[in-house]
């Protein structure tokens, strides 16, 4: 049991885990750092995850169906954006709307093209860096180009957030638009901008999962993306402490997959509880205080 | 008729126009006739007693989830909530029943359904507590507390409840079944549709009545549109707040009478199908009217069952993505009306 969680075998797992999770608690991030709540990150990893699917079951070329599900991806975010920015609906029913379309058109079009409910055909993965992973176990890992630009994004978002105009701006947005609006900042095409971003690193996120098992099938997000928000919570809005709420997540995973495997002292339902237990206590204030960006949420 | 009452008609009817529009477009890209679609679900659900019996059935659990969470969202508490509400509910609702049949006999139902409620109602306490004492949203929190009500619900069947290899609990005994409406209507043959059905009318007209004619209602209401303002003229927000929310999420709980008293006799993991995630589009194509949700709830009804109908000339599923694209064009085309008809932004 024990040498089980401490192997190198282990570890490659949970660093693969954490990818699918810290794009998406990214995406959320700058989303919300320019004061728009997504909480449809799930939709997103859905219909991106379809669509790498479908193109590579189409086309054939990883690459180029990377690109075309991220494109897919921004052009619902584009909607969302133009809903809560432009006519300024209400957020949290837009994202909920968001996810019902977005999983309801992924569903309905598995069925239509492939006549399944439950999953695509198998394809190819999306080919690693050459040599680097032919490594064993480590290979997996740092040769998997979604998993280390999730890894880089850890200091790009960093310092793109904290060290950059573009980050000022974004952040001015999120926490006094009226105040960043006087001193001639575009709140409406920051906030978009935020959206865009969102939209781009949570298709990374359900591509690299359905890369990695080689098919879309249907529940295999299984709330990653609501994790994802939830580790952005306990990260407090900061790359580098959302950098190890994502890090536990992917623990707690790893090991509830390790548990089913070798047999479990503690029932998997338990473990898959755990994320959103830790965020309510964090939340209720347990385990120090956490406070969103002044206007996240309030559209203007 | 007022300005208002009038933007809100419009507003409906373009939306469902506009959703329609998009549907048919979506199944002309496809390669399928939308006249033809339609006109096959429309024969399915009213042509036929079965049909109609099985889209009341389908709309009956919608009507009661949505006056729920109408009385959350009258406060302007987005409870995101109620599919875990409704699983922890119904599943509390069918082990009383199960275990105290015997003893009990008919007054099991009350019993059951009371604990169900209570059940629901205090997996919202913990949101409504956070929104109340420490500001938290209840968005978040209740999403959170989806996932908790699901993995728990699942832990203690698999674990302790469950009848052998399977995710469902022990059937309850047989007298203490809800009639069917097939019993009383030869028309309705075969079809699951209950005496649940008028209950979740009778609810629903209470809720109205609730709304806007008692003074519990006029306080859910003023806080939902202005908690300051509320406060000022001596409305206990806190207690509004948190009143509402706990019966709101109590009021989910009752989806179960519908599946266990009426249909199966058990709790079954999975029953649910997002129907907590359905009824917030249902709610608020309703505008949190009761009176309307009955009739979304209605619609949404016909969809459900009519996308079985339809199934083998289109994916059942092109279902799920118009209710979608309804809940997107009510909320567009109602904030378009809002900004050029009432002129208020």
């Amino acid at each position: 049991m024990i040498e089980s969680i401490l192997s190198l075998t282990f570890l490659a797992q949970v660093l693969r885990m954490f990818t699918p999770y810290y794009l998406g608690a990214s995406a959320a991030n700058f989303s919300e750092r320019g004061g728009v709540i997504n909480i449809a990150i799930e939709g997103f990893k859905i219909i991106s995850a379809f669509s790498y699917a479908f193109f590579t079951l189409s086309f054939g070329n990883p690459f180029l169906s990377l690109i075309l599900s991220v494109i897919v991806s921004l052009l619902f975010s584009l909607l969302y954006a133009f809903l809560t920015i432009k006519l300024k609906i209400n957020q949290i029913v837009t994202g909920v709307g968001f996810n019902l379309l977005m999983a309801g058109t992924a569903k309905f079009l598995m069925m239509l093209v492939y006549q399944s409910s439950s999953n695509t055909p198998n394809f190819q993965q999306i080919p690693g860096l050459p040599f680097v992973s032919d490594i064993p176990v480590i290979g997996k890992v740092a040769g998997d180009y979604i998993i280390i630009t999730g890894f880089a994004l850890v200091f790009i978002s960093q310092y793109v957030l904290f060290r950059t105009r573009l980050g000022l701006r974004l952040r001015s947005v999120g926490e006094n638009p009226e105040a960043a609006e006087t001193l001639g900042v575009k709140v409406r095409l920051y906030k978009m901008y935020g959206v865009l971003v969102c939209g781009a690193l949570s298709a990374l996120g359900g591509i690299w999962l359905a890369s990695n098992q080689s098919s879309f099938s249907d529940g295999m997000i299984a709330g990653r993306g609501y994790i994802a928000i939830a580790a952005m919570i306990i990260g407090k809005w900061r790359p580098v402490n959302i950098f190890f709420a994502c890090l536990m997540f992917a623990f707690f995973e790893g090991l509830e997959i390790t548990l089913q495997i070798s047999g479990s002292f503690l029932p998997s339902q338990i473990i898959q509880m755990l994320p959103y237990l830790i965020t309510i206590l964090v939340l209720i204030g347990f385990i120090g205080k956490t406070k969103p960006p002044a206007a996240d949420g309030i559209p203007y | 008729m007022s300005r208002k009452v009038k933007a809100n008609i419009i507003s409906i009817t373009v939306s469902l126009l506009v959703t329609i529009l998009l549907t048919s477009l979506l199944l002309t890209v496809i390669g399928r006739n939308p006249i033809q679609i339609y006109s096959m679900l429309a024969g399915e659900v009213f042509g036929t007693g079965y049909g109609f019996g099985q889209a009341l059935f389908k709309a009956t659990p919608l009507i009661i989830c949505g006056c729920g969470l109408a009385l959350c969202f009258q406060a302007s508490l987005f409870n995101i909530g109620a599919e875990g509400q409704l699983n922890v509910g119904a599943f509390v609702m069918s082990v009383i029943a199960y275990t105290f049949d015997d003893y009990l006999g008919l007054m099991v139902m009350p019993a059951a359904i009371a604990g169900g409620f209570a059940a629901s109602a205090l997996w919202g306490l913990i949101p409504a507590y956070l929104k109340i004492k420490r500001g938290v949203s209840e968005v978040i929190t209740t999403i959170m507390m989806n996932f908790i009500a699901l993995a728990l619900v699942n832990y203690l069947l698999i674990e302790f409840l469950a009848v052998k290899s399977t995710v469902r609990t022990e059937k309850i005994m047989e007298v203490a079944f809800i009639p069917k409406l097939s019993e009383y209507s030869s028309l309705f043959q075969g079809s699951s549709a209950n005496v649940t059905f008028f209950f979740a009318i009778l609810l629903a007209i209470l809720m109205y009545y609730v709304f806007y004619r008692t003074r519990f209602g006029y306080e859910i209401r003023s806080v939902g549109l202005n908690p300051v303002a509320s406060r000022y003229l001596g409305v206990r927000t806190n207690r509004v707040i948190l009143w509402s929310f706990l019966i709101g999420a109590g009021l989910t709980s009752f989806v179960g009478i519908n599946f266990i008293f009426g249909y199966k006799g058990y709790y079954e993991f999975g029953f649910s199908n997002n129907l907590g995630f359905t009824s917030i589009a249902v709610t608020l194509l309703a505008k949190n009217n009761p009176i309307g949700i009955i009739f979304t709830a209605l619609l949404f009804g016909v969809l459900d069952y009519g996308g079985l109908a339809v199934n083998t000339a289109v994916p059942k599923e092109i279902m799920l993505v118009f209710q979608a694209l309804v809940i997107l064009s009510i909320l567009a085309v109602d904030k378009t009306v809002k900004i050029y008809y009432l002129k208020e932004e």
